[in-house]
C-alpha cells in the first residue's frame, strides 16, 4: 500500500513536467502593472491558460512570489507587461531577469516611450532603444483611428503561422544592432516614423531632429517592433514595443479594409516561440564507429573509415513530447584537433526520421580529436555537441605487408633457410670417405 | 455581408469628405549638376511614368524641387511627413530622408554625393527605386513614385564576430598523404629471380657429380630432420600469422624432442666415421 502511494505521488510530481505544453514547464508568472486592468488582456490570458500554461499574477513592486529564490527560478517564464514601470521590488532588476535567462527561463518584457530599466535591459540585447517620448506614429493607411495605433502587415517567418493579418500596434520602435542571435519578428512599415508631434507643424521638427542625431531618422522598415533574441542557452527573450497589442480591444478591433485582425494570432505565436513550444530542437545522442562496425573503439587510428550518427528531435507541441525530425538540411560535422581537420555535411537518413550520419576518412595527423556539431541558425537554438577520441599512428603489424617491392628480399630469405635445412640433411645422410687412405699408410 | 462592406465603404466616403482633401505634387524637378558645377542633366519628372534612370557620379549632386498643394483648393501646405524612400528591392535595404517643407508647399532636396546622409542605406550595384512619402494629420497620406537611382556602392558592415556560424560554413577536405608508390612488379621479379639463380647453378652441378645420400632414410636420422623441418615450418608460420609469444612457446615445445633426435644423430653419425674404419 505505501508502494503504491509512493508510487502515484511521484507519478503525479513527475506528470507536472510530462503533460507540460512546452518542453520547460508551464507556470507563468505575470508581473503587470498596477494601472493595467488584467481583464482588459483577457483574450490572451485565457489563450494562454487554455493551452495549459498555469498564470501567477502580480505587481511590480509585491515582493510575493519572487522571480527567484536563492538562485533557483521560481517560474518556467516570465510575462512583464510593465512598460511604464520605473522601480520594481528588490527581485526584478536587470541582472537578475538576465540571471532568469541563464538560468532556462524565458521572458516576454514589453516596452514603452518611458525610459525604464526594461528599455536599458533591451539595449544589452543589441536592442537599440530610440530618444524617449517618441512613439511610432505613421499617417498610411488612411484610418479613423489615431496616428499613434498603426495597423501593420506581418511578413514571412518560420516563427509565425503564413497568412497572419496585419496587426495593430501602439508603441515605440527599436533599431537592431548587429548581433546575429537576434530574431526580427516585427518590422515596421516603411512609412512610419518615431516623432513626438501631434499635428502638422512638427514637421520642421522632424526634419531638425532628423540632421542633429546623426544617425538619421527614425523612420521605415529597417526598425523593429517586436524581437526575439535566442541565448546561447537556448532560452528565449522577446521584446515588444507596445503592451497594447496584447489587449482586447486591439483583437477585436477590424482592419480599415474590414478584415479582423491578426493580434490574437501573432500573439499566440509569439508566446509559443519564446515558452519554446515552436522551434524547440534538441540533440538527443551522438554516437560514432568504425565502419562495419557497431561499438566505439577505445582509440582510432589514422586513415580510418568512421561513420558518426545524431539523433535529433523536436518539441511536438500538440502532443508534448519530443518527436524525431529530420529537417535539418544543412548541418556540418566538424573533426577538430585544435582547427577543423575535416568539415563535412551531415545529411539526414532518408527513411529514418531524426537520424543523421555521415561516413568520412581520418585524417593523416594523430592527435587527440573531437567530433563537433555547432548548427546556429536565426529563431532556432543552438544545437551543439562535442565527443573527444584518440587517434593514433597504426601499430608496427598494421602496415601494408607482401609487398611486390620485397620479393627479392623474400627469396633470399627462404634461400637461406632452405639451404641450411638441405645442407644439415645432406651433411647427416651423407657417406664418410676419409678413413682408408690412413690404412694404405700402416701397410 | 454585402450590406456590412457597404456600410464600411460609407463611413469611408464619409472620412474623405471630413477630410481636407488629398495632397498633390506640383511640379516636381531633378537636376544633376558635377562637382564642376557643369548641368549634366535636368528634367521635369512625370508622376504616371518613371524618367530613364539617373546616375551619381562619387563627386556629383542631385538637387530636387517640388511643390505640395492641396487638390481642392490649390494653394500650397506643409505635410507633417515629407520624406523620400531609398529602396534597394534586391537586398531589402532601405533609407528615409526627411525633406524640408516651407510652410508654402516649397521643397528642396539636395543629394551630394561626396557628402551622402547618414540615412542613404548601403548600396551595391543595383538601382535606389526613390519615392516621396506625404503624411499628414488633416490629409489623406500618399506616396508618389519617383525615379530609379544608381549611386556608387558603400563599404559593407562589419560583421558580428559569430556571423559566420549562422551560415553553412566552407567544406574542408582534407589532403591525405600520397600513397606509397611502389616499383613495377616485372622488375622485382627480375631481381628475385637474379637472387635465385646460385640455386640454378647448384642443382646443375649436383646433376653433373652426382649425390650420394646413403643414410638419408635411416631411422636415425629421420626424427631430426623431420623436427628441423617443422622448425622452418614454425619460422614460415610466424612470418605469415603469429605473433612473438605464440612462436616462442611453440618453439620451446618443438625443441625438447629435436635435442634427444640431435642427439642420437649425431651420435650415429660419429659410429658410422669410427666403425667404418
Amino acid at each position: 500500500m505505501r508502494f503504491f502511494v509512493s508510487a502515484l505521488v511521484s507519478f503525479l510530481a513527475l506528470a507536472n513536467n510530462v503533460f507540460a505544453k512546452s518542453g520547460t514547464g508551464d507556470s507563468v508568472l505575470v508581473v503587470i502593472d498596477p494601472s493595467l486592468k488584467k481583464e482588459d488582456y483577457s483574450k490572451f490570458f485565457g489563450g494562454l491558460e487554455e493551452r495549459g500554461y498555469q498564470l501567477t499574477f502580480r505587481g511590480p513592486r509585491d515582493a510575493h512570489p519572487p522571480v527567484e529564490q536563492y538562485g533557483i527560478p521560481g517560474f518556467s517564464h516570465v510575462i512583464l507587461f510593465t512598460p511604464e514601470t520605473k522601480s520594481y521590488a528588490s527581485d526584478i532588476t536587470p541582472q537578475s531577469l538576465v540571471g532568469l535567462l541563464s538560468e532556462n527561463t524565458n521572458l516576454l518584457v514589453t516596452l514603452s516611450t518611458k525610459q525604464t530599466p526594461l528599455s536599458s535591459l533591451s539595449a544589452e540585447f543589441s536592442l537599440i532603444p530610440p530618444p524617449p517620448g517618441t512613439p511610432l506614429i505613421s499617417h498610411h493607411p488612411a484610418r479613423s483611428e489615431p496616428a499613434t495605433v498603426i495597423p501593420i502587415p506581418v511578413s514571412e517567418s518560420p516563427l509565425l503561422t503564413p497568412g497572419t493579418s496585419p496587426v495593430w500596434f501602439s508603441g515605440v520602435p527599436h533599431a537592431f544592432g548587429n548581433s546575429p542571435y537576434l530574431v526580427p519578428i516585427l518590422r515596421a512599415t516603411s512609412e512610419s516614423f518615431a516623432a513626438d508631434s501631434l499635428d502638422d507643424s512638427g514637421a520642421d521638427a522632424l526634419v531638425d531632429a532628423s540632421e542633429k542625431a546623426g544617425e538619421g531618422l527614425w523612420a521605415g522598415s529597417h526598425l523593429g517592433l517586436v524581437t526575439g533574441f535566442q541565448t546561447l542557452k537556448n532560452s528565449r527573450v522577446v521584446f515588444a514595443g507596445g503592451v497594447e497589442m496584447f489587449s482586447d480591444e486591439y483583437a477585436n478591433k477590424a482592419l480599415p479594409d474590414g478584415t479582423p485582425s491578426g493580434n490574437e494570432k501573432f500573439v499566440k505565436d509569439i508566446t509559443a516561440w519564446a515558452f519554446r513550444e515552436t522551434l524547440a530542437l534538441r540533440i538527443d545522442n551522438t554516437t560514432h564507429h568504425r565502419a562495419g562496425e557497431e561499438v566505439p573503439p577505445e582509440t582510432y587510428t589514422t586513415n580510418d573509415q568512421i561513420v558518426y550518427t545524431a539523433h535529433i528531435s523536436a518539441y511536438d507541441p500538440k502532443t508534448s513530447s519530443w518527436k524525431p525530425y529530420s529537417g535539418i538540411t544543412d548541418m556540418q560535422l566538424e573533426f577538430t584537433m585544435l582547427d577543423p581537420h575535416i568539415r563535412i555535411a551531415l545529411p539526414p537518413v532518408a527513411g529514418e526520421p531524426g537520424k543523421y550520419q555521415v561516413q568520412f576518412r581520418a585524417p593523416d595527423r594523430h592527435g587527440v580529436f573531437k567530433f563537433v556539431v555547432d548548427w546556429r541558425r536565426k529563431g532556432y537554438p543552438l544545437l551543439q555537441t562535442s565527443t573527444t577520441v584518440p587517434v593514433v599512428p597504426p601499430r608496427h603489424d598494421q602496415y601494408p605487408r607482401f609487398l611486390s617491392a620485397a620479393w627479392p628480399y623474400y627469396a633470399g630469405a627462404i634461400s637461406t633457410s632452405v639451404g641450411f635445412f638441405l645442407f644439415s640433411a645432406l651433411w647427416l645422410a651423407g657417406d664418410v670417405e676419409g678413413k682408408k687412405k690412413k690404412g694404405l699408410k700402416t701397410e | 455581408m454585402v450590406p456590412r462592406i457597404a456600410l464600411h465603404f460609407t463611413w469611408l466616403l464619409l472620412a474623405v469628405c471630413v477630410h481636407a482633401g488629398s495632397l498633390l505634387l506640383q511640379n516636381p524637378r531633378f537636376t544633376i549638376t558635377s562637382s564642376t558645377a557643369a548641368q549634366l542633366r535636368a528634367d521635369t519628372l512625370s508622376l504616371t511614368e518613371k524618367p530613364e534612370p539617373l546616375k551619381l557620379e562619387p563627386s556629383d549632386t542631385l538637387k530636387l524641387t517640388f511643390q505640395i498643394t492641396e487638390k481642392s483648393e490649390g494653394k500650397g501646405v506643409q505635410p507633417h511627413q515629407t520624406f523620400l524612400r531609398f529602396y534597394d528591392s534586391v537586398s531589402g535595404e532601405e533609407g528615409i530622408q526627411p525633406v524640408r517643407v516651407t510652410p508654402g508647399g516649397k521643397a528642396k532636396f539636395e543629394l551630394n554625393m561626396a557628402r551622402p546622409p547618414a540615412s542613404l542605406p548601403p548600396t551595391t550595384d543595383h538601382p535606389l527605386e526613390v519615392s516621396l512619402i506625404l503624411g499628414s494629420f488633416v490629409h489623406e497620406p500618399t506616396t508618389f513614385d519617383l525615379f530609379d537611382l544608381y549611386v556608387p556602392s558603400s563599404y559593407t558592415p562589419v560583421p558580428h564576430p559569430d556571423e559566420a556560424k549562422f551560415h553553412k560554413l566552407p567544406l574542408i577536405h582534407h589532403t591525405f598523404r600520397p600513397e606509397q608508390k611502389l616499383p613495377p612488379k616485372f622488375v622485382s621479379a627480375i631481381f628475385a629471380a637474379l637472387v635465385l639463380s646460385p640455386w640454378l647453378v647448384l642443382l646443375g652441378l649436383w646433376s653433373k657429380i652426382g649425390v650420394r645420400v646413403p643414410h638419408l632414410f635411416s631411422p636415425r636420422i629421420i626424427p631430426f630432420t623431420v623436427l628441423l623441418g617443422a622448425f622452418e615450418a614454425l619460422l614460415c608460420w610466424y612470418w605469415v600469422d603469429l605473433k612473438l609469444g605464440q612462436v616462442l612457446l611453440y618453439g620451446g615445445i618443438l625443441a625438447i624432442p629435436t635435442i634427444f633426435a640431435g642427439k642420437t644423430a649425431l651420435a650415429a653419425t660419429g659410429e658410422w666415421r669410427t666403425g667404418k674404419n
